[in-house]
């Protein structure tokens, strides 16, 4: 964009107690400095008239019919407008408790925060609550308007009073109050001019307050991150769209790949219709890369000096938003940058009273608190603590439905986290071979997987993996089926049922799946694979290609079945070790894929795994 | 610092990539207007010179015939794949809608048909928050339920530029890549970009149509501004709603949001 004077625009956010007066308060400032166009005026009369008040200042915001006739905010809101120096957005946020979420989605893309207090009601729960969400969302000062104060014969010991608590209060939050003003958005005093009622107060008018308030840009950190949001092709090219979120790129710039832990060139920027040299903070860019490298969705690049953390569990502080409460090995979906991943809470650490400050003596959190919790995922994740980079580090939740949660990432002060850093050094490849991974699937059009079939002898996953090999493979897919039984025949000939060798056994197939992926192939390995441990130790291989298909049909199902009379032998006694007679079956607790083969047919079961297979791993 | 239009381009990019990733079968509104083709410019800068989905014209049968042939030689030129789409007639909407507003929800109605027939589950449509009263309230990704209706009180979360998206088959989500912008941005990036706009836009005989809707429920505005220029500084110093032209939005308090509850863009 050429010619561009165009000067940035910040957003104000506005928080508070409900009815504390915030979108009166818009409301009157837009009014004082001639920000209400004259139709919009004559409008919001005539609104006001209806509900038998002469002008309510808040209608300018509050355009919902509900919140009229309620007289409260329901949902977040923007308005536009401009002072003599520069432009803003307002950002009008609900205060009632119920709309918490309305609250957050309003303030997180807010470069300036308002706290307002009503001097009348003092400071209330969601004061409190407003306060630390602004906290978690990033916010390190505010401006504190005392708003109501005609209400208290315009006191200075009652400003004094209330500003004393909030900013007691604010402190130990870490939160620095920028500029306290006392208000009146109801008299209009001391938002464009000084007022006459309060002649001790010697700051400045609200207006001159914003016009020179400095915004702090959100991220100084030169550290390269590129989330990647998207894969084009584009005739021969394949290009890596993304958003900087930090650092700045340009051809030649040397980039490290999470998870995959690849280095490599940008070739090329690719931008429409035409590129600049160099790309910052904040840009939407294409880049094209000098070598063939695995890259997906989700992926995150970043410089080789300081890439962010991979990590299969960390901390969090999170702001609950669901009425349902959080279930432990529950699987819930986490956003983060631009990836997604499956992921459990493992523990509740704490859960914060926003009031005292201290923990709340439950176990379970309800709407709306904000906790401390332990996640933990079954991928690694790159990620940043939150002290280090503020955009790599905030992540959302959601569950089948909806976002419950969302939360910032605390890895930085939890020196037992460490040893994950490690976990970068195991995930890199020899690259021995002569002809490497990707050149293989350039060649077939697809990536190497594998698709670990878990379930009760009997449940149906060599059918199905017999049925889905042959499908995949008239699709011109590379793909062979390892199955536990045999390969027992061969390989694992010297093996029997003990627990000691069924964990050999698995080990020494999840090698041999290895070695097919390196050859480019999509294993499908049919395997009882009884224990949880051991299947994470598979999984541990190739992580990031390793699928969790669990197979699953109760062992009434699959006694019944009993294709190969092994049931009726194991009931006799015949067999030791039988898995679900007398050994143990631990089923998955986050499977990427479950089959249910007493409810679906095998034909449904077969076009399910296939689908969810060329899904994954095509290219 | 990146500029404010630089900003908010970045802004709108991100979110158009976000959502032809994250729904399948998404499809642009291009109501022929202002907005619509800094929309399509953006998609182009989004996917590299090359749309990946259809334009949607819901047809009302009833815009100036400018705009008609504005259409048709930009399909063209922008290589465009077009989805007409038509409008019941107006017996066919809802009486107790004051008749402006009535006229407009044919056009609720044709998107609605076509949503279904072609079964889009993503609709990009833009709108700004500084229009008008209830676009403010809006989401970037907004759900409808199959029925077309916007559950206003229920709005899902949105932050830190996460959404979700996985509802069921019956829903659609509507897509708002220029719900930041404004009227004034608008017209600075379409000088900066040189996009094209219909000549309706500029004064001719002292009036010019600000906002362009059906022509016999859009009026024409007093303005002098003969080109992008003279608009930018018009817009400095108007006192008057961008909207005020268009008869629909000053029949009675609530009918936007009547219309927009309904599914109206």
């Amino acid at each position: 964009m050429k010619n561009d004077k165009n000067l940035d625009v910040p957003k104000i956010v506005i928080v508070g107690h409900v009815d504390h007066g915030k979108s009166s308060f818009i409301g009157r400032l837009l009014y004082e400095i001639g920000e209400i166009q004259e139709e919009k005026y004559r409008e919001l009369k005539k609104a006001s008239q209806k509900r038998g008040d002469e002008f309510e200042f808040a209608f300018l915001l509050d355009a919902l019919q509900d919140e009229r006739d309620q007289g409260i905010t329901i949902d977040t809101t923007r308005i536009f407008f401009k002072t003599k120096k520069r432009k803003y957005v307002f950002i009008d946020a609900p205060g009632h408790k119920e709309f918490i979420r309305n609250m957050i989605t309003g303030a997180a893309s807010a470069d300036i925060a308002i706290l307002i207090v009503d001097v009348k009601e003092g400071i209330k729960q969601q004061t409190k609550k407003h306060s630390y969400l602004l906290k978690l969302l990033g916010f390190e000062k505010v401006i504190t308007l005392y708003n109501k104060m005609d209400k208290v014969g315009y006191s200075e010991s009652k400003f004094l009073n209330i500003k004393f608590k909030l900013e007691t209060f604010l402190s130990k939050i870490g939160i620095k109050s920028y500029s306290s003003i006392p208000i009146s958005s109801r008299k209009g005093d001391n938002i464009v001019t000084l007022s006459k009622e309060t002649a001790w107060y010697k700051g400045f008018p609200f207006i001159k307050v914003l016009d020179e308030y400095k915004i702090q840009e959100n991220e100084k950190s030169e550290f390269i991150r590129f989330p990647v949001q998207d894969i084009y092709k584009m005739g021969d090219k394949r290009i890596i769209v993304g958003r900087i979120e930090s650092g700045k790129i340009k051809s030649g710039t040397k980039l490290i790949f999470l998870p995959s832990n690849e280095s490599v060139n940008v070739k090329t920027l690719e931008v429409w219709p035409k590129a600049k040299k160099e790309y910052e903070v904040g840009d939407c860019i294409g880049i094209t890369l000098s070598d063939q490298i695995f890259v997906d969705k989700g992926n995150m690049a970043s410089d080789i000096k300081n890439p962010p953390k991979l990590t299969n569990r960390f901390e969090s502080r999170v702001f609950w938003l669901s009425k349902k409460k959080i279930f432990f090995n529950k699987k819930y979906f986490m956003k983060i940058n631009t990836g997604e991943y499956e992921v459990s809470i493992n523990k509740i650490k704490k859960i914060i009273d926003v009031e005292s400050l201290i923990e709340k003596k439950k176990k379970n959190v309800e709407k709306n608190d904000i906790c401390e919790v332990v996640i933990h995922s079954s991928e690694l994740i790159p990620m940043d603590d939150y002290t280090f980079n503020k955009s790599t580090s905030r992540f959302c939740l959601l569950d089948e439905k909806e976002i419950v949660a969302g939360g910032i990432v605390d890895i930085g002060n939890y020196p037992d986290q460490r040893e994950y850093k490690d976990n970068l050094k195991q995930n890199i490849i020899p690259e021995n071979y002569a002809v490497s991974e990707i050149d293989r699937s350039i060649k077939y059009n697809h990536r190497p997987g594998i698709v670990w079939l878990t379930g009760l002898s009997g449940a149906g996953k060599s059918t199905i993996s017999k049925n889905v090999e042959k499908r995949l493979f008239q699709k011109n897919i590379n793909v062979f089926t390892l199955d536990g039984d045999n390969l027992r025949i061969g390989l694992n000939k010297n093996l029997d049922f003990s627990p000691e060798d069924r964990t050999e056994n698995i080990r020494r197939t999840a090698e041999v799946a290895n070695l097919f992926t390196k050859a480019g192939f999509i294993v499908l390995v049919s395997l009882i694979s009884p224990y949880r441990s051991e299947r994470k130790k598979a999984r541990d291989i190739r992580p990031e290609i390793f699928r969790e298909i669990y197979i699953e049909a109760s062992l009434e199902v699959c006694s019944k079945r009993d294709v190969k009379g092994l049931y009726a032998k194991a009931m006799k006694g015949e067999i030791k070790n039988f898995t679900g007679i007398s050994s143990p079956y631990e089923p998955p607790e986050m499977p990427n894929l479950i089959i249910n083969t007493s409810k679906c047919s095998i034909e449904e079961s077969v076009e399910k795994l296939e689908k969810f297979i060329i899904k994954e791993f095509s290219f | 610092m990146q500029s404010n239009l630089n900003k908010l381009e970045n802004e709108s990019i991100f979110i158009f990539r976000q959502a032809y990733r994250s729904i399948p079968n998404v499809a642009l509104l291009w109501s022929l207007g202002k907005d619509s083709n800094v929309m399509i410019w953006l998609a182009f800068k989004a996917f590299l010179g090359k749309i990946p989905f259809p334009v949607v014209h819901v047809d009302t049968g009833k815009k100036f015939k400018e705009m008609y042939s504005f259409r048709d030689k930009y399909v063209k030129k922008w290589g465009l794949s077009l989805i007409k789409g038509s409008c019941p007639s107006i017996d066919k909407i809802d009486p107790s809608l004051p008749p402006a507003a009535r006229s407009a929800a044919r056009k609720t109605e044709g998107l609605r048909k076509i949503i279904k027939e072609k079964n889009f589950r993503g609709i990009i449509a833009g709108i700004r928050r500084d229009e008008q009263g209830t676009r403010a309230k809006e989401r970037i990704f907004s759900p409808r339920t199959d029925s077309g209706t916007w559950d206003i009180k229920n709005q899902p979360p949105e932050f830190w530029d996460q959404s979700n998206f996985n509802y069921p088959k019956s829903v659609h989500v509507r897509i708002h890549p220029l719900l930041g912008w404004t009227e004034i941005d608008i017209w600075e990036y379409i000088k900066c970009e040189k996009i094209p706009v219909v000549d309706l836009y500029f004064s001719k005989n002292g009036k010019r149509y600000r906002s362009l809707g059906d022509e016999d429920i859009t009026l024409p505005v007093e303005s002098a501004a003969k080109n992008v220029d003279e608009i930018i500084e018009e817009l400095k110093i108007s006192k008057t709603s961008e909207r005020s032209g268009r008869k629909m939005d000053h029949e009675e308090e609530n009918v936007f949001e009547r219309l927009r509850s309904k599914g109206y863009m």
